[in-house]
């Protein structure tokens, strides 16, 4: 008898925990809004890849600038920002990191989304096409009728490829992408089931120590030098429904972005505390830059580039994704 | 065979596989460089457990596991009961159970994802929707398989139909439901790390392997895969257990060799 009511207990417990989170949100969040210098809403949930790009969150977070203007950020780890446009529209997230390739790809498909902020952008050397020590392939020409690992079809991988390509005089015709995730990237070149793999760090300098594999090209010059890479999004009705929590969330990321612009170190102290990248890794790995405003030309030229290598079917027109930009900092 | 023998059966198995992979990577049949030894992912296995992060994951993956599985339980349970005693409405939802029951629960996840909007809710309920299955199946059969004369029996001393639900029914099917039960926790594991590494989260098994992966720590990844076996077999351990005390006779009628 004495073990049924422990499990009757039990389920109860769980039946009055799911009930109480169901209820939650309301009525609390409306009774702090007057107290917060009106806040919509202060307590946010922030998807973030557990990779460099999103660091100025972690700093301003730990830095307790968010705290300063009245803000409670829950960082959640997510694996990409394809699935976090489901969870922004289930208001699982509230604000989320996302590619702008990805974003912009979603808009044209009509989800309604919105940039809040400018995360990082690449740095030579920052995303790169490896080969294995021994590989023929010497220059991008040898790259005719190979085959190229990329992490996704139709994003940032493969487009800075074609990009690459079209200087060699090739097209993405003339080669076969596969997708690999990068931590599978450095089986897949050294069994051969593909030539090249487009990597990112931490995977290049980790590969290129470890398994000797050889730099073929950055493919993040030209066309695509300084390219923008990542940013913040939410969704249109969030931004509508919050414009004084979104103005306070830029501005504490904002404190956080000028000091990940400015100093290397606090980048690497932080990077190890919310991914898997060792202190040691933190500090020799090739960062690019994080960009301290959100700039609609240097997006534009993202989408512009989408539609030429046809990964857009038509013009996008970015200065009607942005959300009001903070007046610029005294 | 008695349980220590066949513990040292299991040991000597696992043992020997470990030897082999370690062989194979220390030989270089295997690369080190892209699958780090069994050696080095016990020790950092081992270590797991000094890793706040890790420990929060583990106890917010095994909370939202053994609530969902509490959660199908509790659902599966009585609704196994109406269908198995009513065979009218057991027959006309039959085709929209056996249309539910084979999609593959991971591909629900998305879709839970977008409709579901908190990320506990959500997590449970792709959880409680797959370990649904087994339970309420080994119950609706279990029903069926009740002796009919035990039944007959009751009712001619004049029992009615919950006296002989409680008093027979049920007692009798309660070996096939842990059975269910048992089948279900498997699963339910399975997609609680799943909707994590799917849709992400503050913390989790599947959040943790997500890091892991995105800072290149294969070992990590590895140490956190083990760690998650460890759970399942140590749930699995506990119920089989408990089917073996508490249905000793079940098990003497049915005649299983235990």
């Amino acid at each position: 008898m004495r073990r049924t009511s422990g499990a009757l207990t039990f389920v109860l417990g769980v039946a009055v925990t799911l009930a109480l989170a169901a209820c939650g949100g309301g009525s609390t969040d409306s009774m702090k809004a007057a107290a917060n210098n009106g806040l919509e809403k202060t307590k946010l949930k922030v998807g973030a890849i557990p990779i460099p790009d999103p660091a100025a969150l972690y700093i301003a977070n730990t830095k307790g600038f968010f705290k300063e203007e009245g803000l409670t950020i829950e960082p959640v780890t997510i694996q990409g920002g394809a699935v976090a446009v489901n969870s922004l529209k289930s208001e699982i997230l509230d604000i989320s990191q996302t590619n702008y390739v990805s974003t912009f790809s979603a808009v044209s498909k009509g989800e309604k989304l919105k940039l809040i902020a400018d995360a990082y952008q690449a740095g030579p050397n920052t995303f790169v096409l490896m080969v294995p020590k021994n590989s023929p392939i010497q220059t991008p020409a040898d790259l005719k009728g190979k085959t190229i690992a990329v992490n996704t079809f139709n994003n940032i991988g493969t487009l800075a490829v074609t990009a690459t390509l079209k200087v060699a005089g090739l097209t993405k015709d003339d080669v076969t992408f596969k997708e690999f995730q990068f931590p599978q990237m450095a089986a897949a070149l050294t069994t051969g089931q593909v030539d090249a793999a487009w990597m990112t760090e931490p995977f290049i300098t980790v590969t290129q120590s470890d398994l000797g594999t050889r730099k073929l090209v950055d493919t993040m010059s030209g066309q695509t030098a300084n390219f923008p890479i990542a940013g913040w999004m939410t969704t249109e009705e969030f931004a509508k429904n919050n414009p004084k929590t979104l103005a306070a969330f830029q501005r504490a990321l904002a404190r956080g972005q000028e000091i990940a612009a400015k100093d290397r170190k606090e980048v690497e102290a932080i990077v190890p505390t919310y991914t898997s990248i060792k202190k040691e890794t933190a500090a020799v790995i090739t960062l690019g830059t994080f960009p301290t405003t959100l700039n609609e030309t240097r997006l534009q030229r993202v989408a512009d580039l989408m539609a030429e290598y046809g990964i857009l079917t038509g013009k996008l027109d970015v200065t009607t994704l942005l959300a009001p930009q903070p007046a610029a900092t005294p | 065979m008695t349980i220590g023998a066949r513990t040292l059966r299991g040991a000597v198995g696992v043992a020997g596989f470990l030897a082999a992979a370690e062989a194979a990577i220390r030989t270089g049949l295997l690369d080190a460089r892209l699958l780090p030894p069994p050696s080095v992912v016990l020790r950092e296995a081992a270590l797991l457990p000094a890793d706040p992060v890790f420990t929060a994951g583990l106890t917010g993956t095994v909370s939202r596991w053994l609530g969902g599985l509490a959660l199908a339980i509790a659902l599966a349970v009585p609704l196994g009961v109406l269908l198995g005693s009513l065979p009218g409405v057991e027959r006309a939802t039959r085709p929209l159970l056996e249309f539910l029951r084979p999609i593959p629960s991971v591909a629900l996840i998305p879709l839970a994802i977008l409709l579901v909007p908190d990320d506990f809710l959500m997590k449970v309920s792709v959880i409680v929707y797959a370990s649904l299955w087994p339970i309420l199946i080994n119950t609706v059969y279990g029903l069926r398989e009740v002796d009919p004369l035990a039944k007959d029996s009751l009712r001619a001393f004049g029992f009615g139909r919950a006296s002989v639900l409680l008093r027979v029914s049920l007692p009798s099917t309660a070996p096939f439901i842990v059975t269910g039960v048992r089948l279900s926790a498997g699963i339910a594991l399975v997609l609680a790390v799943s909707a994590e590494l799917l849709a992400g989260g503050a913390e989790g098994l599947g959040v943790f392997v997500i890091r892991a992966g995105s800072g290149n720590r294969t070992d990590l990844m590895l140490a956190a895969v083990l760690w998650a076996g460890l759970g399942g077999m140590a749930c699995n351990a506990a119920l089989v257990a408990a089917e073996r005390r508490v249905f000793r006779w079940h098990h003497l009628r049915s005649g299983v060799a235990s």
